[in-house]
């Protein structure tokens, strides 16, 4: 490994109980004959099982970027960078308390140069307890948070439930997030390539999942805080058009708008445009031409207050008259 | 070498190794260098496998075990053939000229992030927020801050004691009953800290791509900004002073005499030479020179001269130079991020 070599970094988030540790054990206990450095809360549960373990204390910096809602985990920043001087293991996974706001360690490996250079988010992993995520959703903000900004949702203590239940559960998770993976598991029992190795933050992934577009037709049982919206539009989409006004929508509302991802067709324009970002922290790039067939944008925001912000207008608005 | 230091005629337009890179010696450490510093003309550097590489006044290179994991911080102490170190096996030694290591202080499970001497027997280490300062007298003082210690640093007469953190800097003072803080705001994370070698400013470096420095008498702000990248490496060169840093496309050099420092007035911009950042600077202990490291791998060399015509020490491309020393007899140390070193005796050329 030479220091130009991007180290792969899983955060783990959930709430208290919902099997983090158990997983974080399961992962580095299984014969796969790597070596991940692990990040753990100093009010974290213990007895994980590693040689490379580092207390970390949720220091959150506000940056001086003139980003509003653009704030780092400091202490993130500089445990990273003293993990970098050694060479010794293939990954790092960050377990984060159950209160934990994902955005800031998000958006910590976007902001920071030496942290983007040499790491590479590889996905969010958020551990649900499927007979208690009702309760945690109801009592706390985080945890509707934490199923936003996760990659892959780890459904967890699924034999504890019965179908109907899980059927509920697996429905309000996808009214908050249509884009994660559901995986089933029983005290985290899950092939490992479901949970480490995944790439998710990257843009070439964005293209890979398909968000379930009936998700804004599931009854509104629960009202949640965080929803998601999925839009789609099938003419071309006027290039400076779309970035005014998706640059509006950035700025006016970045601090609710928690992920977006989206593979737009812009006119004039034959490879596939692709973005993903979490608040106002945007990347995007043209990859790979489109498919033969019809060329659709697809867009989608993750977010609290989506219907104040005539998104599905402002977005229809953008194709090419 | 009697006169000064004669360097390689190397001009920017040739092509190839320099004389200086012919003659220097190279090797590969496998390891990933932290920091660097001499103790006469022996360069010590610390690696991130927890090793010091020592490099005799010959270049010959012999290895010293020091910490179990990576040495995070290494600081030279003032008028004594003894360096210290801290590491992320929380241990805090003092390691003298001859190699021995005695431990000063073990914080297990945490990691010891920055070490600082001063004189008179003086001498700190940051575990977290804490600041462990060791008096000359033998005792300990547990100094708290409100976020974790980016850097340390003691004044040159070891009186005070410079801490960066979240939100600015606070500087420690020694007063009859104890050490006293006074906090020095600025927005933003601090990640770094000197004193300039008078003790009339401290300076920070920052997240953002700047620095930030304050006049101590009255706490004026001194704003250091334009940078294209984060400032992470800087050293006092030159008799005015200045203070030499990485950050830009050349090695950025702020003026800090005068009452007012480097307040209204521009850098002097030395070392341009290639299309790419400097990323390690340094000095030469008693001459107008500095040095600069780059992004590329290249090292070129200025007198302290708004004129002065850059000179190529190392024209060959490799990865970032991230560590780079110089004694004050003129033997040069340059490690890339990969590991790899240039060893150099610039004085017998």
């Amino acid at each position: 490994m030479t220091a130009s070599t991007q180290v792969p970094v899983t955060v783990l988030t959930g709430f208290l109980g919902a099997g983090k540790t158990t997983l974080l054990n399961r992962i580095l206990t299984e014969q796969h004959g790597r070596r991940y450095a692990v990040i753990v809360n100093e009010f974290g549960e213990t007895g994980i099982d590693n040689e490379l373990v580092v207390d970390a204390d949720e220091e959150i910096f506000e940056m001086n970027n003139g980003c509003i809602c653009c704030t780092v985990r400091g202490d993130l920043i500089r445990i990273l960078g003293g993990l970098m001087k050694r060479r010794d293991f293939d990954g790092i996974i960050i377990e984060t308390t159950g209160m934990a706001d994902p955005a800031p360690v998000a958006q910590t490996f976007f902001v920071d140069d030496d942290v983007a250079a040499r790491t590479r988010l590889d996905a969010i992993v958020t551990v649900v307890d499927a007979v208690n995520l009702a309760t945690h959703l109801n009592e706390a903000h985080e945890a509707a948070e934490q199923i936003a900004f996760a990659d892959v949702i780890l459904l967890n203590k699924t034999d504890l439930a019965d179908t109907a239940a899980i059927a509920a559960v697996e429905a309000r998770i996808r009214t908050i997030n249509p884009y994660a993976k559901i995986v089933h598991s029983a005290r985290c029992a899950v092939p490992l390539d479901q949970v480490i190795g995944l790439d998710a933050f990257s843009l070439e992934r964005v293209l890979e999942v398909e968000p379930d577009f009936l998700t804004s037709d599931h009854d509104h049982e629960h009202e949640e805080e965080i929803t998601s919206i999925s839009l789609a539009a099938d003419q071309p989409l006027d290039p400076d058009r779309f970035q005014f006004w998706f640059g509006q929508i950035i700025q006016r509302f970045g601090p609710d708008i928690l992920r977006a991802k989206g593979i737009l067709h812009l006119a004039g324009e034959d490879r596939r445009y692709v973005m993903q970002g979490v608040h106002m922290l945007i990347e995007a790039n043209f990859l790979g031409p489109w498919p033969p067939g019809s060329r659709i944008s697809k867009l989608v925001f993750i977010g609290r207050n989506l219907d104040t912000m005539n998104l599905a207008e402002g977005f229809a608005s953008c194709q090419v008259d | 070498m009697s006169g000064g230091l004669t360097l390689d005629p190397s001009s920017l337009l040739g092509s190839g190794p320099t004389q200086i890179e012919r003659r220097a010696r190279h090797m590969d450490i496998g390891a990933v260098p932290v920091c660097a510093g001499a103790l006469g003309e022996t360069i010590w550097l610390a690696c991130g496998d927890g090793q010091l590489r020592v490099f005799g006044p010959d270049g010959a290179m012999t290895p010293h075990k020091a910490h179990r994991g990576a040495i995070l911080s290494m600081a030279m102490v003032p008028g004594e053939d003894a360096l210290l170190t801290g590491g992320d096996d929380g241990r805090f030694l003092r390691v003298a000229g001859d190699g021995t290591v005695a431990e000063l202080a073990h914080h297990p499970r945490r990691w010891v992030d920055h070490v600082a001497a001063g004189t008179g027997g003086r001498i700190a280490c940051s575990v977290g927020r804490a600041v462990h300062l060791h008096d000359g007298d033998g005792q300990v003082h547990a100094l708290d801050h409100p976020s974790t210690a980016g850097g340390l640093a003691f004044d040159a007469k070891g009186g005070r004691l410079a801490v960066a953190h979240y939100g600015g800097v606070t500087i420690w003072s020694k007063e009859k009953r104890g050490w006293k803080p006074a906090t020095l705001k600025w927005a933003g994370s601090h990640t770094g800290v000197t004193f300039s070698p008078d003790g009339r400013f401290v300076v920070s470096t920052m997240q953002e791509n700047a620095m930030h420095g304050w006049r101590l008498r009255d706490k004026a702000d001194l704003r250091m900004s334009g940078y294209p990248s984060r400032v992470k490496g800087w050293a006092w060169a030159g008799a005015l002073p200045w203070l030499a840093t990485t950050g830009a496309d050349q090695a950025i050099l702020w003026p800090f005499d005068g009452i007012k420092g480097p307040m209204g007035r521009s850098p002097l911009q030395l070392c341009w030479s290639v299309p790419s950042l400097v990323t390690a600077v340094a000095a030469v202990p008693g001459r107008e020179i500095v040095l600069a490291g780059f992004a590329t791998g290249q090292v070129v060399f200025s007198e302290i001269d708004a004129m002065a015509e850059p000179r190529m020490v190392k024209r060959s491309a490799g990865a970032p130079v991230i560590v780079l020393t110089c004694t004050p007899g003129g033997r040069l140390l340059a490690a890339d991020e990969d590991g790899c070193m240039l060893w150099a005796d610039l004085s017998a050329i």
